[in-house]
């Protein structure tokens, strides 16, 4: 069983990814495939990164206590989402040249997490918005 | 081609000469944009592949290096000219990746590479 929770500090992109390197680092220590491994830490590498540019601050948290699932939380404290459909559309941004000047901002996080993970779950109010994201330990994954 | 082939062909700058492995690179990935890298390259599923890629690209941050790390892919070639900064530098050495750098831009190094038989990265490619 592992569970850990990172901060996440808003606009600061020396420490942006920090969290799912160390994620990755805990994940590779359990029997878990390559491929999995990869999608998780990308996913998580992107919703750091939403925190980073769009928040002003939250943190995440990572739970392996089931064998066949893995769990991530993604927490913020604001300004929250507010329109989370046009958020998910592929190329919508409200990111910042100075975001883009780091290699993100174009549009593309929201709906890579999706991709990547299994289950994705958004809530998002002015006070703050959650993410939780699902990762089934398959036979194939193993 | 070895990796050591393409720092000496296209004068290459390495950054960390102790973690160099002249290791094989028959495939490569470029962009600026580290989300395309994280679902492109995440979507090929033979381990092999990303174990002898090259992520190029022209941002000379932490992020590429991040990426980079995310992905297993453990040569980030910089192009443009680009200088890294030293955190840049002391982060790619944490992160056992192969820093290197050239003069060459984007396209003009992808596609010297691709002539002597590097293949591009796309969704889902096989070996």
């Amino acid at each position: 069983m592992v569970e850990k929770e990172y901060q996440i500090i808003a606009k600061n992109y020396e420490l942006a990814g920090r969290a799912s390197s160390d994620i990755k680092k805990k994940l590779k220590q359990e029997n878990i495939g390559r491929s999995l491994l990869k999608r998780i830490c990308a996913s998580c590498y992107e919703a750091e990164i939403n925190v980073v540019i769009h928040s002003v601050g939250g943190y995440m948290t990572f739970s392996h206590e089931k064998d066949n699932y893995i769990e991530v939380n993604v927490y913020d404290d604001g300004p929250g989402i507010l329109d989370i459909d046009l958020a998910m559309t592929e190329g919508y941004s409200t990111a910042t040249e100075h975001d883009h000047m780091n290699g993100f901002g174009a549009g593309m996080g929201l709906s890579n997490m999706k991709r990547l993970s299994d289950v994705m779950e958004i809530t998002s109010t002015p006070l703050g918005t959650h993410i939780r994201m699902i990762f089934i330990v398959g036979e194939s994954n193993v | 081609m070895k990796l050591s082939e393409i720092i000496n062909t296209y004068h290459c700058h390495v950054y960390h000469e102790e973690l160099f492995v002249d290791k094989d690179i028959d495939f490569a990935f470029c962009s600026d944009l580290m989300s395309d890298a994280l679902v492109i390259m995440n979507s090929v599923k033979d381990d092999r592949i990303l174990d002898h890629s090259i992520l190029i690209t022209g941002l000379a941050t932490q992020q590429s290096i991040r990426t980079a790390e995310m992905l297993d892919v453990n040569v980030v070639l910089l192009v443009r000219g680009k200088v890294p900064s030293q955190k840049v530098i002391e982060l790619a050495l944490d992160s056992n990746i192969i820093l290197i750098s050239t003069e060459y831009t984007m396209f003009n190094i992808s596609g010297m590479m691709y002539q002597n038989g590097i293949r591009g990265i796309k969704y889902y490619l096989q070996w």
